[in-house]
């Protein structure tokens, strides 16, 4: 898949370079964060720092799983001991629509969640929060 | 004389607490946010004659600091700039995290700033090689080579001829464990492996007690701890990795007695980020040992030749080897 959005994708990826210690041809549009470029929970932090600065936007934290969440009358329709529920994988595959449908398996834990970001995730994130701070 | 500080931030309840109680902030006594507050000193620690160290704490709780990042580095800024001449700052905890681990706050002070990083991996490679040794191991796993204490780590006992198996995955820390000569296998593998694991992975709670051998022994430098809540296997162990001798000398008085305590350094210890700063400030040096991401087996190296200074060297508790 090519970005949407080739400056934005630009900065993104020299974001992701410099918190992983990668040269930015490295960072692919569809590469997965986690386990394809190596990130541990310290360098999502840090990007999530860069990501920020570069855009002066405010990413919140669990704000993925918070739109996934949204709406919901119960944390039960969501995810039952850790494990998402058919609905909770709907309203998260809703909340991610750059990630493939086929990632969104049943047995899917809460905690592993952020194996399914990939770069793209990132770029989508920025252009929503750019685009409702500038509303 | 030398003079550095050390920035740390409550981790728990409890520290809040102290921290409320030494700069008379009753709310964070009882459980307020000391998001608000000014950082202020909690501590000094020091050794006549030659180096004084003065411990600040940003009054931030952890969720505070992941959550702004950037009020979180102005929170820092603002307890540098009311420091008076000290000639380097160490970063302890999150504060190490935040802001791209330091670089952030370094950008916007004049006084140098390292994170700890060179000589938590200097104490968890010394440890790890007395712990082999001492066992008759040639074989190490190093968990967190996606990390760059966990990078350095590997590298540093593959150095030392150990057989290195480290724990992670990504087509980038398979280019970097072949240029090392290490081997890369998921962290569950890894911990299984050998005997001797060093847990530096930033991503705290990776594992399950019962993926180590019997036996094993696990230098732990992470933060949050590297395993789960959980039944370690018969004779296993967690140690403190980067631990390390206290200076000779060393005092604290009252509120640095109630420090050691409560950060979980105990009586006879400090933890190896405390010493960076400290060891920069009385060789006069600039450069930070570490910083971001920036920590490289001859930095670890350099700080191994610079700590003889203070005669600090990596610990292990007493008794650490009876069954």
């Amino acid at each position: 898949m090519q970005p949407n959005d080739p400056e934005i994708f630009d900065v993104v990826a020299e974001c992701f370079a410099e918190a992983l210690g990668l040269e930015p041809e490295e960072v692919e549009y569809d590469a997965l964060v986690i386990d394809e470029l190596g990130a541990e929970s310290l360098d999502l932090l840090d990007i999530v720092f860069r990501l920020e600065r570069a855009f002066k936007i405010k990413i919140p934290r669990g704000g993925i799983e918070s739109a996934a969440r949204d709406g919901l009358a119960d944390d039960e329709e969501y995810e039952v001991n850790g494990v998402l529920t058919a609905l909770g994988l709907e309203r998260l595959a809703a909340a991610m629509p750059e990630i493939p449908s086929d990632s969104f398996q049943e047995g899917l834990k809460v905690s592993e969640i952020p194996l399914l970001f990939r770069v793209s995730t990132f770029c989508r994130l920025v252009v929503e929060l750019s685009e409702s701070k500038d509303a | 004389m030398a003079r550095f500080a050390f920035l740390v931030h409550p981790l728990t309840r409890l520290q809040s607490g102290v921290v409320g109680v030494r700069r008379l902030n009753w709310g964070m006594v009882f459980g307020a946010s000391g998001k608000g507050a000014a950082s202020g000193k909690l501590c000094d620690l020091w050794v006549d004659g030659l180096v004084h160290g003065e411990v600040v704490a940003v009054p931030w709780n952890p969720v505070e600091l992941l959550s702004d990042q950037d009020g979180a580095v102005d929170a820092m800024v603002a307890a540098v700039e009311n420091l008076e001449d000290v000639s380097a700052v160490g970063l302890g905890s999150l504060l190490a995290v935040v802001g791209s681990r330091g670089e952030a706050l370094a950008e916007r002070v004049s006084v140098p700033v390292t994170t700890g990083g060179a000589a938590t991996a200097w104490a968890a490679i010394g440890n790890a090689e007395v712990v082999a040794k001492t066992r008759g191991c040639d074989k190490v796993s190093v968990l967190g080579f996606g990390g760059a204490v966990g990078r350095v780590v590997a590298e540093g006992l593959s150095a030392k001829g150990f057989e290195v198996i480290v724990g992670g995955k990504g087509r980038r820390l398979e280019r970097e464990a072949a240029k090392i000569g290490v081997e890369l296998v998921t962290p569950e593998i890894a911990a299984g492996a050998s005997q001797v694991v060093v847990g530096a992975s930033t991503t705290g709670g990776i594992l399950d007690a019962d993926v180590l051998q019997e036996g094993a022994v696990l230098l732990d430098v992470a933060l949050p701890p590297t395993l789960r809540k959980g039944r370690l296997p018969r004779g296993a162990r967690v140690l403190s990795g980067e631990a390390v001798t206290l200076p000779e000398g060393w005092k604290r008085g009252f509120w640095g007695t109630l420090y050691h305590w409560i950060s979980g350094y105990g009586s006879d210890q400090i933890f190896a980020c405390l010493a960076e700063p400290m060891v920069m400030s009385v060789m006069e040096r600039t450069e930070p040992f570490s910083l971001g991401r920036r920590v490289s087996l001859g930095d670890v190296e350099e700080f191994a030749d610079a700590v003889t200074c203070l005669g600090l060297s990596p610990r292990l508790p007493e008794g650490w080897d009876v069954s």
